[in-house]
């Protein structure tokens, strides 16, 4: 016997929201992002094509801004009990909720669902990113990048180049040239929080240099930060050494104008970022802006490793329904199609997660001509060592966004406040480590699955 | 008022034209930049030489953000939220000011305490009391052992529930539990000369009666200046809708415009950005002349 | 400050503050006391449980440095910010009121500003502060690396300063201008006719007639300006450069809303709100005494 009290209000409420759209044979199911502007459009149209392209199931995406506003909403719902059956949850955020219990493991759902995903068509670098130290794949990767070098041919042209620097040592040459040559901006860049990533994680990755101990953080909540013993040293102090010579810029929104609008206005020649902006940059370009990409250069005598995905995965969340979960399940299996994946690649700058995804683009002709040309890069970026290769291929750290904002103000200390190198960067460590050992802490007892 | 002051009131002009130009100038920028296309937008400097895409991008912006439903309850939403405001914050200040009960102050700095602390600082729990808003009252009753003498004694199981996620209800009501309007009336309520409510005390009318009658025409000026501020507070709150609204049906416009706003990875089309924003601007601004009106020396009645 | 003339209904008082204090029960210190009882514990953010530890979280903030420097840069924004905002409106005010030439355009136009929404002002400021091509980029062709925001921590901290003072001024325009015109119009006229000019009579009329307002707005710029400082922050310098604008709220928001870390961020609230506290009664106590009531 339930005496329920339901205020006059509420009820009125839930009678609107049952009086809408009478479509209850359809299971629907949420599913929450974190994308804006341009891409969330996008992820809607994604959504109304699976939507269209069966009858059973309807999936509800909503933008919830950004993926901190996304992660932190899913949270909140998830603790009130009223959350989304599918969440994107960003590379930051990767660790909490794989700690939280709060999710049913992606191979589980699919095995479950009746469907045989060939987990081995994901891209190693990709997969092992967001799988586990045993390999197995908790959440979908999704949007996914990776860092590039664009640079501008005409420039290079005008020094004697053809092709992009391969090494920091010919990258180091190339700028002093350009400078000479009279460019105002060799390399753009820029050292705030959300921009160091390609400059120090992917640094370290393709150099297969660890970021922090325990293998990146993927044996252990007892991992410590590294970054402060290795190359990654000299190449803070190459890279200070080039913007006091006035060859590297710092180019930032509070200049007036990021890195990569000085790219696409031809104010910089040479920039790192994501292949996500490949797209924007040949729309955004200055008429005839000659360019093209290459991968990150790695110093001499090295062996390049992977580079890390960027991006974020989708989550699929405890405490729904067996046709919810099964609606999840036939979305995924839909936006694994690798005609999806030729559109998403199309109208976004992300890259095909599938093997087969990147062999239907190439087959299609995908990678041949100009928008799209140079993209494949990324790809093998990506896939530059071999999947049995012993370097981590991902960063599993807790409070990740804090720590890169420590590493950028030690960046920052370095190139504004003309702080010692080494010692700037040993405070970045010693901070972030601090922010290891109350997430260490706040999960004690817990195991990294 | 006939009085020669030249050369004050000439610096008085200036100032004021000066203070003109600056609030002026960020709105221009968003103008121009709205008639701008994609391209010409992104280029630094921005070109202060409007372009001719405006209709084309408001056009799009409108399409793209569903505006038309929208804006709708955008009106719904923050005007509720301001005229609640106004009248719980005149009721409650009329209790502070005017009563002599134990335990007012305290009731003073307990509605004032919550000036201190951010939407966003304990959104997590305030999102589960959305989900439930009776939950407080049901923990209240368990703690308490109300609950078990109530199943004891009539066998019924008490369970309080009244969800507020996706309802206007919910997205009113927090925005509504906050101090500034009450601050703001128990200054007014200060001001007021004593003399009226010996008077009114004297004739024998209540205080309900002198509230309605006396105190609600005298704070006119001071209703509409904190019912503008807080419409245009309201219409501009974005953490909170995009959290409790998931159904678009209850969606408002800000939210939308967060949309529109170029995310990192995406096509900076900042055109399109400012294009919504000069409309989801525009009601916020027209309440604002509207209201105006309403300052005009004449129309509140100052015979005090 | 108390009534003279009060009513005596106990009951009749209750009621009428009865909705504002069942709102607040439920939306604010209800939720609030949940928040709160994390600065105690490590709160696991999905909900997965806590550990108790105590005055730990407070511990690791007072004796970190770095955050003894975000109390000291809100105090300086605070002060900064609110003087003026307050000042120019207040001048913006009195102006307008004495009702010259254009002064209908003058009464709304000032407002305007606390209608635009944060990211179009981010978008407009950044145009307009920006050192290589903003409007200021002029001062820097004059005198060059006088002003980059960028690079230097003080004009980043003025460029914060100026385009939140920007916003205020709108909000309080508004309620100094209502103050003003429930000044009855006699008052003023009878000053002018014992020959009084009209800057006597704003010192000597408007001014004392405005404190009951002026010590409203002064309360509330200073708790506005720690508590929605952060949107302006991060969407212009996101703290920086090296930590020069990181703000008390900003590093709440951002270690609690971005990096999850609930528990050390509701400590960090707790500190914020003693310190606005502690603020708040010290201008009650001092301030207040010289607000004319009638």
């Amino acid at each position: 016997m339930n005496a329920k009290l339901i205020g006059a209000v509420g009820t009125f409420a839930v009678a609107a929201l049952l009086a809408g759209p009478a479509a209850a044979d359809k299971t629907k199911i949420d599913f929450w992002f974190g994308n804006s502007g341009d891409i969330a459009k996008r992820v809607q149209e994604q959504c109304e094509r699976f939507n269209a392209s069966q009858a059973d199931y309807e999936v509800v995406c909503t933008s919830q801004g950004s993926y901190d506003a996304s992660l932190q909403n899913t949270i909140a719902a998830f603790r009130a009990g009223q959350q989304p059956t599918i969440a994107q949850v960003s590379d930051a955020g990767t660790l909490d909720i794989m700690l939280s219990g709060a999710y049913y493991p992606a191979n589980k759902l699919m095995t479950d669902m009746g469907y045989t995903v060939d987990w081995k068509d994901y891209f190693s670098g990709i997969a092992n990113y967001y799988a586990t130290s045993k390999g197995e794949m908790y959440s979908f990767p999704f949007n996914s990048s990776t860092a590039l070098l664009y640079w501008n041919k005409d420039a290079f042209a005008k020094i004697g180049k053809d092709h992009a620097p391969a090494t920091w040592e010919e990258a180091a040459a190339d700028f002093k040239a350009l400078k000479a040559a009279g460019y105002a901006c060799p390399l753009g860049f820029n050292i705030s929080r959300d921009e160091v990533w390609q400059l120090g994680e992917q640094f370290l990755a393709v150099h297969g240099e660890p970021i922090a101990t325990r293998k990146n953080g993927y044996e252990g909540l007892d991992a410590e930060l590294s970054f402060n013993k290795g190359k990654w040293v000299q190449f803070v102090r190459d890279l200070k050494g080039w913007y006091d010579n006035g060859e590297a810029v710092i180019k930032s929104k509070e200049t007036g104008q990021t890195f990569i609008e000085a790219f696409a206005n031809g104010d910089c020649q040479v920039i790192l970022t994501s292949v996500g902006d490949h797209g924007n940059i040949g729309r955004t370009a200055k008429e005839g802006l000659n360019w093209d990409v290459a991968m990150l250069p790695v110093y001499e005598g090295t062996d390049r490793k992977s580079s890390f995905v960027g991006g974020a995965s989708l989550w699929v969340l405890t405490g729904k329904s067996d046709a919810e979960y099964k609606g999840a399940a036939a979305f995924f299996d839909f936006i694994a199609k690798p005609e999806e994946a030729l559109t998403w690649s199309t109208v976004t700058g992300y890259i095909p997660v599938r093997n087969s995804g990147f062999e239907y683009l190439n087959q299609q002709g995908f990678y041949k001509e100009a928008p799209y040309k140079g993209r494949e890069l990324a790809i093998q970026s990506l896939t530059a060592s071999p999947a049995e290769d012993p370097a981590p291929q991902g960063i599993r750290l807790g409070g990740l966004l804090q720590i890169r904002q420590e590493i950028s103000n030690g960046l920052q200390a370095i190139f504004i406040k003309n702080e010692d190198v080494q010692a700037s960067l040993d405070t970045a460590a010693d901070r972030g480590n601090q922010i290891l050992r109350k997430f260490e802490q706040t999960y004690a007892g817990k195991t990294l699955p | 008022m006939v009085e020669r002051t030249p050369i004050f009131n000439a610096v008085c002009q200036i100032v004021l034209f000066i203070g003109l130009l600056t609030v002026l100038l960020p709105f221009l920028i968003v103008v121009i930049a709205a008639t701008h296309d994609i391209r010409t937008v992104n280029t630094v400097p921005m070109p202060l030489v409007p372009g001719s895409d405006l209709f084309a991008n408001l056009h799009e912006a409108w399409i793209r953000a569903d505006l038309g439903r929208k804006l709708l309850n955008s009106f719904l939403f923050a005007g509720t939220v301001a005229a609640g405001k106004v009248l719980l914050s005149s009721m409650a200040a009329f209790a502070i000011v005017y009563f002599r009960f134990p335990g007012r102050m305290l009731m003073f700095w307990l509605i004032f305490i919550t000036l201190m602390l951010p939407l966003e600082v304990r959104i997590v729990p305030t999102y589960a009391v959305a989900a439930n808003a009776l939950a407080p009252f049901q923990a209240i009753l368990d703690v308490t052992g109300i609950s078990w003498l109530i199943r004891n004694v009539s066998g019924l199981q008490v369970k309080l529930e009244w969800g507020l996620l996706n309802s206007y209800t919910g997205l009113i009501l927090p925005l509504v539990a906050t101090a500034t309007g009450t601050f703001l009336y128990r200054q007014f309520y200060l001001t007021v000369p004593d003399e009226l409510a010996e008077a009114a005390k004297m004739d024998g009318s209540g205080a309900v009666r002198f509230f309605v009658d006396i105190l609600f025409p005298l704070s006119k000026p001071n209703m509409i200046a904190l019912f503008t501020i807080m419409f245009v507070w309201s219409w501009n709150q974005y953490l909170w809708p995009l959290l409790i609204t998931t159904d678009p049906n209850f969606g408002i416009a800000v939210t939308q415009l967060k949309h529109l706003i170029p995310s990192e990875f995406g096509l900076p089309d900042w055109n399109v950005a400012m294009a919504g924003t000069l409309i989801i601007m525009a009601p916020p601004l027209i309440v604002v002349i509207l209201m105006q009106r309403w300052f005009v020396r004449g129309l509140i009645s100052t015979e005090k | 400050m108390e009534k003279r003339a009060t009513f005596s209904s106990t009951t009749i008082g209750l009621l009428f503050a009865l909705p504002m204090l069942v709102l607040i029960f439920v939306f604010f210190y209800w939720p609030s006391g949940q928040a709160l009882y994390w600065a105690f514990t490590l709160e696991q953010p999905w909900g997965g449980g806590n550990t108790w530890v105590g005055l730990q979280n407070f511990r690791q903030l007072l004796s970190d440095p770095y955050y003894w420097g975000a109390i000291s840069r809100s105090m300086v924004f605070g002060l900064g910010s609110t003087s003026i905002a307050m000042g120019v409106a207040l001048l913006l005010a009195l102006f307008t009121d004495r009702e010259m030439r254009g002064h209908k355009a003058y009464r709304s136009v000032f407002i305007w500003p606390y209608a635009i929404a944060a990211p179009a002002l981010g978008l407009a400021f950044r145009f307009i502060l920006a050192p290589e091509a903003g409007f200021l980029s002029l001062i820097n062709q004059i005198w060059p690396g006088l002003w980059n925001p960028a690079l230097d921590g003080t004009d980043a901290m003025i460029a914060v300063i100026i385009a939140f003072s920007w916003k205020y001024v709108g909000y309080n325009f508004i309620f100094f201008l209502s103050a003003l015109q429930s000044i009855p119009r006699s008052l003023i006229e009878a000053a002018a006719m014992d020959g009084s000019g009209p800057m006597r009579r704003m010192w000597d009329i408007q001014l004392p007639l405005l404190t009951p307002t002026l010590f409203f707005l002064l309360v509330i710029n200073i708790t506005e300006s720690f508590q929605d400082s952060f949107g302006i922050v991060d969407i212009m310098t996101q703290g920086g450069p090296a930590r020069a604008t990181e703000l008390m709220v900003y590093k709440i928001y951002f270690d609690g809303f971005k990096g999850l870390d609930y528990s050390g961020a509701a400590a960090q609230s707790i500190i914020l709100m003693g310190l606005v506290v502690l603020l708040t009664i010290v201008q009650f106590r001092f301030v207040e005494r010289r607000v004319h009531y009638k």
